[in-house]
């Protein structure tokens, strides 16, 4: 699970990873930057897709799927337990991984809270 | 960095604004946008960036590709009956009818960049129906939009569930 905010001051994009899931994905938080961020979408079906390698962190399929991943020439960061309220960050070619595929408490909140961000910064 | 892009565009926009104008857009989920464009999850993430990107360009290319031949061929209209028929018969019609008027009631209250979208689609058929319907023309686009509204509530065939 992942609190995710917006820091308006500095035009960031932050997800915490909470409790444990910062043992498991070998990162308790990540930074973006608004303009690297592209768009947000609630996505339960992605975690039922293949997660390709996995190059740091946990994967025990159908429990947890936790840190760096690379599947076709992509880097995914997951940090799932329940694939029903995973919500899935686009990144731009600047960031290091190209999505982010986290659980969130509430996936809609999170979504309009990250597509707000960009229409305002648009 | 990643995969070439190896799909039309095009085509998955076509193919996503049928499923959005079916089934709205919390109704469609990005499996079934997989499904139905045939494109990899990943490459629609990398080129629209998110469902709800990808549902503005349906509407876009909607506003353009449908609604604006649509209200051209009203604008030349004339005669008040056969304009507001016409009107009827072709706004917001095609592959992906109904697209802006789900758009209108379901995305437009809570996303602004919607309801641009909706209101220009909207003052197009108003202006479209000016030549006819002179000053009555605002009146005259909402009996359009309730009028499609109806045919839409109309299942088309009952079998189909």
């Amino acid at each position: 699970m992942a609190l995710i905010s917006i820091d308006r001051e500095r035009n960031l994009l932050i997800a915490e990873m909470q409790g444990l899931d910062k043992l498991w994905a070998l990162k308790s938080r990540l930074e973006i930057p608004l303009a690297h961020v592209r768009g947000a979408t609630h996505d339960p079906g992605i975690a039922h897709e293949p997660k390709g390698v996995r190059v740091g962190g946990t994967h025990l399929p159908g429990v947890i799927t936790a840190g760096r991943f690379r599947r076709d020439g992509e880097w995914v960061f997951w940090d799932v337990k329940n694939p029903e309220k995973t919500v899935v960050v686009e990144l731009a070619d600047e960031e290091s991984y190209d999505r982010l595929v986290v659980e969130v408490e509430d996936p809609r909140a999170a979504v309009a809270l990250i597509e707000g961000a960009l229409a305002r910064d648009a | 960095m990643g995969r070439p892009r190896a799909f039309d565009t095009d085509q998955a926009v076509a193919a996503a604004a049928v499923l959005f104008a079916a089934h709205g857009f919390e109704g469609t989920s990005v499996d079934d946008l997989v499904s139905a464009t045939g494109v990899h999850r990943g490459s629609l993430y990398k080129v629209f960036g998110s469902k709800r990107s990808l549902h503005l360009t349906t509407l876009r290319a909607h506003l353009e590709g449908e609604i604006r031949p649509a209200v051209e061929a009203v604008a030349g209209i004339t005669d008040p009956g056969q304009a507001l028929e016409t009107a009827v018969a072709r706004f917001d019609d095609g592959p992906a009818a109904g697209l802006l008027l789900l758009a209108a009631a379901e995305r437009a209250p809570h996303d602004p960049e919607v309801a641009a979208l909706v209101e220009e689609g909207v003052t197009a058929l108003e202006g479209a129906l000016r030549p006819s319907h002179g000053d009555d023309a605002p009146q005259l686009a909402s009996t359009v939009l309730g009028a499609r509204l109806r045919l839409r509530a109309r299942p088309a065939d009952p079998k189909e569930y």
